[in-house]
């Protein structure tokens, strides 16, 4: 419908909010919605001018500054995307070995460049041979089964690392093997650790609150993970050992605020764990990363990103005596989310993915990763998972957006967002803080309260309609044609166990023994176990047989029981 | 006992009755917990005592937890495409325990065919993504005897 302005004899243009506000009240107080919050409750104002950030004390130099330079705001790339596109990363694995080889080769040969990135099944990253009774069901579900250095031999085979540059995995509390069967390849291979980078989960503390795959008590957990941070000082200098993550704490039913705050309050965790061992800030700041998830209130992920930038670094330079910039150049990753996605209309997905990857993006993240839009039903399809790296190749070429740096820079709304950001993330850290840092509000319960409180707020706000979800409580269609979905090939799990056995008949079982017992006495003689777990992998040690010294030695996870 | 009239999302407790006892759990290694504990939290709101037995519960656990609990509903959830096989472990470790009278209702990631396959295993309420609460709450409501007597499992 068109808007006709009321016939009336022009007014003096106002000069400030509030008359501009008054002049057009009547139309200002004629919203389609009673009130316009964001997810984390924030009230976005009818129109942000200068006026409000000079209320809020906002300053160019201090707040923003420059791309390049403290305080990070605008990116830590002087360049934005002028030199370098951010690299897309397609998070991929299913079956066995096999199978996920010729994924991965298909995702790099249509343009994925952030590497190789491998979602492993649930047995693996729980500790479980892929022939334990729990494993049973449930091998290379929902990502590649790897149980020994042979299967990861066999995911590799073929692909020249130095070419993939980049290898990732949400390898949390296995972490420790992952990155000993990689140092193992490597070294197998003659690749040097400099030729490709290996990154890694690597975080436990989320797994206790969100994603579920802990599987030892919590303060081992964080001690495996330390060791791995400082063997890789020396034994991988270039990998980056950690990646501290809220996305799954986000799409648990975290707020953009509360994810942002609580990874850094994990991530602080970890960070002081390494400093109590010796290490300096200087010297591993660099390889730690920060990870999140993009969701649909665009303006809240853009601010996030740029919050979260100030926040960190500010903690490296002032809590940890961070002198470099290098200590406070942390890897910014950043993922669309699979939670916004719906199985109703799947295709409608393409433009939620597309609007997320744009956020992060115009957050300044350097390593985005991308959904593809079939992932409410299932594994990706080839297509699916191909819709979505041309989303950010048409972001990328096509519309102009990355020729600038930091274009959202300077906007009031997005400078008074990240400053709201900025303050109530700090907020929270100090909230933490004073229940005792991240592992006391875990086992408090104050991270999983906030959490469960998020997602039945949301629940229940697309139930009465307030929230609307596209497709899904709004715009039904009877005419959505149902999309194909991926199918697992029901055989990859019997060659997967069949695999299994035949590195069990083949290996030196002498050798497999006394490398356990060596990691047994490490483990409990309480150094670093890492040089102990590189020699068990090395001889074909199954990730069940090592995940089994760790339960004898520090013990086990229990699941607990909740009453509403 | 007389059976009470039922509205679907009204229910009524006769005199003596409990309020409807569901045990909702995860089955098999997936942790993905945010929609479980959303319809913990709905059906506690519809009156309904909820269990809620965490992660990574085998079908044997979960048999003995509906026995101790007494549930007359039994909800799992399961997110990691493993959702037939486990939910038919599940119906035999029931059976194993003679339970015959629970409601079984599957919430999770069930792809058509899975759908079909579960509501031949004669597990008709399958819940995905995107459901309306009230729906998940009136299927219950409608399913569970409400009359049955405390006794009657053992």
């Amino acid at each position: 419908m068109a808007h006709h302005r009321p016939a009336r004899p022009a007014r003096p243009a106002a000069t400030h909010y509030d008359a501009w506000f008054d002049m057009n009240q009547d139309e200002l107080r004629q919203t389609r919605k009673p009130s316009f919050v964001t997810p984390n409750g924030v009230t976005v104002q009818t129109l942000y001018t200068p006026e409000h950030l000079e209320k809020e004390g906002w300053n160019y130099q201090s707040d923003v500054g420059f791309p390049g330079q403290a305080p990070w705001t605008r990116g830590f790339n002087p360049a934005g995307y002028r030199r370098e596109l951010w690299k897309t990363e397609m998070y991929a694995g299913f079956g066995s070995a096999e199978e996920a080889n010729e994924r991965y080769r298909y995702l790099m040969s249509q343009g994925s460049t952030g590497g190789i990135s491998i979602a492993l099944d649930l047995p693996t990253q729980i500790g479980y041979d892929s022939d334990h009774p729990m494993a049973r069901d449930e091998v290379g579900q929902i990502g590649v089964a790897l149980t020994s250095l042979d299967d990861v031999e066999r995911v590799f085979d073929g692909i020249p690392l130095e070419k993939v540059g980049h290898i990732f995995s949400t390898a949390n509390a296995i972490g420790p093997i992952v990155c000993a069967w990689l140092l193992a390849l490597y070294e197998k291979r003659g690749t040097k650790t400099g030729d490709c980078i290996v990154q890694l989960q690597n975080d436990p503390i989320k797994e206790y609150v969100a994603r579920g795959t802990q599987f030892l008590p919590i303060e081992s957990a964080v001690k495996l993970t330390t060791d791995m941070i400082e063997y890789c000082q020396t034994a991988a200098p270039e990998w980056l050992p950690i990646s501290v993550s809220g996305s799954h704490m986000k799409q648990a039913g975290a707020t953009c605020i509360q994810e942002a705050a609580f990874t850094i309050c994990n991530a602080i965790t970890y960070v002081e764990s390494c400093l109590a061992r010796g290490l300096k800030i200087d010297d591993f700041g660099h390889v730690l990363e920060l990870h999140f998830c993009t969701e649909m209130d665009f303006f809240e992920e853009v601010a996030k990103y740029r919050a979260v930038r100030k926040v960190w670094t500010r903690l490296v330079r002032e809590r940890f005596g961070g002198t470099t910039e290098r200590a406070q150049h942390f890897r910014l990753h950043a993922a669309t989310s699979g939670r916004p996605l719906t199985a109703q209309q799947p295709l409608n997905n393409i433009a939620r993915i597309t609007l997320q990857a744009l956020a992060q993006i115009l957050g300044g993240c350097e390593q985005t990763r991308t959904a593809s839009f079939d992932e409410a039903l299932g594994i990706p399809t080839q297509e699916a998972a191909r819709t979505s790296i041309r989303a950010n190749q048409i972001i990328g070429y096509e519309s102009g957006i990355p020729d600038t740096v930091d274009p959202l820079g300077g906007s009031y709304f997005v400078e008074h967002l990240t400053l709201t950001y900025e303050r109530e993330i700090e907020a929270i850290i100090r909230k933490v803080d004073d229940m005792g840092g991240a592992l006391a509000a875990v086992r408090e319960g104050y991270y999983k309260r906030a959490i469960s409180k998020g997602a039945y707020r949301e629940a229940c706000a697309i139930e009465s309609g307030e929230q609307v979800v596209v497709g899904v409580n709004r715009f039904q269609s009877e005419e959505s044609q149902p999309v194909p979905t991926f199918k697992l090939d029901p055989g990859a799990a019997e060659r997967q166990v069949a695999k299994l056995a035949a590195v069990r008949a083949k290996r030196d079982g002498a050798e497999v023994r006394r490398t356990l017992a060596n990691l047994h006495k490490a483990c409990a003689a309480g150094g670093n176990v890492m040089p102990a777990i590189v020699e068990c992998v090395k001889v074909y040690a199954t990730i069940g047989e090592i995940a089994d010294v760790w339960r004898d030695v520090y013990g086990v996870y229990v699941p607990e029981s909740e009453r509403f | 006992m007389e059976k009470q009239a039922q509205t679907p999302g009204q229910a009524t407790l006769a005199a003596g009755q409990r309020p409807i006892r569901v045990v909702l759990t995860k089955v098999g290694l997936d942790g993905h917990d945010r929609g479980v504990k959303v319809i913990a939290q709905a059906l506690r709101d519809a009156g309904m005592e909820v269990i809620y037995a965490g992660l990574r519960r085998t079908p044997e656990d979960i048999a003995r937890i509906v026995l101790e609990e007494d549930a007359d509903v039994l909800g799992l959830s399961i997110l990691s495409g493993a959702v037939v096989p486990l939910t038919r472990r599940v119906l035999e470790a029931l059976k194993a325990l003679d339970i015959d009278d629970v409601v079984l209702v599957v919430g999770g990631i069930v792809p058509d065919p899975a759908r079909a396959e579960l509501n031949g295993m004669g597990v008709p309420g399958v819940f995905t993504p995107g459901t309306s609460l009230t729906e998940i709450v009136k299927f219950i409501e409608s399913s569970v005897k409400l009359d049955r007597d405390y006794g009657e499992k053992q």
